[in-house]
């Protein structure tokens, strides 16, 4: 358990770090994939709505602590997608591949339309289609193909420290 | 054994915390949070000053090596591109030559106009900070970037960041060993400009809709004001966080505005702010430029 955690602050460290650092270099159409979704979606769909509740609060005050003007409001985000993505734990199945991924997708897109609501349709960009399509597709497609391979490790990790759970 | 280990997910969800009332915990948390950071802004400082402290070293480690393995992309997929550019550069070389030439002669009478709008403290005479970016805002919606200097190299809040010979943007938040830069490509930034030429002022504002097509907004231009396409605008001299004088862009596209009370038009910033990997923050601050000017005055 502890362990885990460790390993969790550890692997969404790291994550940050290529997402404002690395990935910066490898940006396509000029958009970031939100790699912090993906551990957020994975250890909700893997371990239960709590823990990706959990870590979608990490996840977000890292945000908030470094990059925007007030705090919680990203936090607030990622745990709620923590939450609504932790409902699918009930049809976890190790070998399943295809749900995270719809999953990933969704929470992204949801994720977006947030943040456009709060940050610009708020103030006064009603120009939807143009964040629609210059940003939102774009990070959604982008972060789903990084997903194909990171939701793999996390589901490989899941399944590695299940038996240590059991014995 | 799938249906085994379900089962026993089941068994041990039952005993767990009710999910609903951590979501509502947590919610609770967040509105706080929310209310107080946006309420009372300086609460929180420590412990951002605290995370960004502990992450930028991190940070800087990271952006060496992905620097290095994008090079090494870059190497095989540019070498065409460079070939092409080679030839077309050599081109470009001798016309820019010529151009000097004309320049040079140019130069003369643009120091006659500084020395007309008082210019003379220019920004290439400041002392400044040479930084590097070490990583950009996740959500590739903003233009904001953290750069690898902070208290430690003298740097303060609202101290200016130029690239080349170009306004890059402003300091906004600023750590022992970090600095955060808000640019002026920014949508939530807003700058007093000035044209070099009339001194009309106006107002450059970043517009996060234009960023495909290079250029942000330039509004509130006197109506009276004979501003033509690719007239400079500069710094002005009545901001109070922006030292005067510093190259802004090239304005396009002028038009009266809805309103028929000002005009509008398009600045093509002259730094590139796709590519933006070193910077340099001018040490000196609006007020102690004035406090200088005070000084001078004076002593006369």
């Amino acid at each position: 358990m502890i362990i885990r955690g460790i390993a969790a602050i550890l692997q969404i460290l790291l994550l940050y770090l290529m997402q404002t650092g690395v990935f910066t270099s490898f940006a396509l159409a000029g958009v970031v994939p939100d790699l912090l979704i993906i551990p957020v979606v994975a250890i909700a769909f893997t371990r239960g709505q709590n823990r990706g509740m959990v870590t979608g609060f990490v996840c977000g005050l890292l945000i908030d602590l470094t990059y925007s003007s007030f705090i919680g409001l990203f936090a607030l985000m990622y745990m709620f997608i923590g939450f609504l993505s932790g409902f699918a734990h009930k049809i976890y199945d190790e070998n399943d591949y295809t749900m995270p991924v719809i999953l990933i997708s969704i929470s992204e897109l949801f994720y977006n339309l947030l943040y456009y609501v709060f940050f610009y349709f708020l103030s006064g960009r009603l120009n939807i289609g143009f964040y629609l399509y210059r940003f939102m597709i774009p990070k959604v497609i982008y972060t789903v193909l990084v997903s194909l391979l990171l939701y793999r490790l996390f589901n490989l990790e899941n399944i590695f420290f299940k038996r240590f759970d059991r014995e | 054994m799938g249906h085994r280990s379900r089962n026993r997910n089941r068994f041990k969800e039952k005993t767990e915390f009710n999910p609903k009332y951590l979501l509502g915990g947590f919610f609770l948390i967040c509105v706080v949070l929310i209310f107080v950071s946006y309420r009372y802004k300086d609460v929180f400082t420590p412990a951002r000053v605290f995370v960004n402290n502990t992450i930028t070293p991190m940070q800087s480690g990271i952006k060496t090596v992905g620097g290095f393995i994008s090079d090494r992309f870059r190497i095989f997929s540019d070498i065409r591109r460079l070939l092409e550019e080679n030839d077309r550069l050599k081109a470009q070389v001798d016309e820019l030559k010529n151009e000097n030439q004309i320049l040079t002669q140019e130069k003369y009478e643009l120091n006659w106009y500084r020395d007309l709008y008082d210019l003379d403290v220019k920004y290439s005479e400041y002392p400044k900070v040479a930084a590097t970016v070490i990583s950009r805002e996740p959500n590739s919606y903003c233009n904001v970037f953290i750069i690898d200097k902070g208290t430690d190299n003298g740097i303060k809040k609202n101290m200016n960041v130029i690239a080349g010979n170009g306004l890059v943007g402003i300091i906004t938040d600023v750590g022992k060993n970090w600095a955060k830069v808000r640019s002026i490509i920014d949508d939530d930034s807003s700058v007093s400009g000035m044209f070099l030429k009339t001194s009309d002022t106006c107002i450059v504002s970043g517009n996060i809709e234009l960023l495909d097509k290079g250029y942000i907004d330039v509004s509130m231009i006197n109506l009276k004001a004979e501003i033509y396409d690719n007239y400079e605008i500069v710094t002005s001299y009545i901001s109070d966080k922006y030292l005067p004088g510093i190259l802004i862009g090239y304005v396009s596209d002028v038009k009266v505005d809805a309103g028929r009370m000002s005009k509008e038009a398009y600045v093509t910033p002259v730094v590139d702010f796709q590519h933006l990997e070193a910077v340099f923050v001018i040490t000196r601050l609006r007020e102690q430029l004035d406090n200088l000017d005070e000084v001078i005055s004076h002593d006369n």
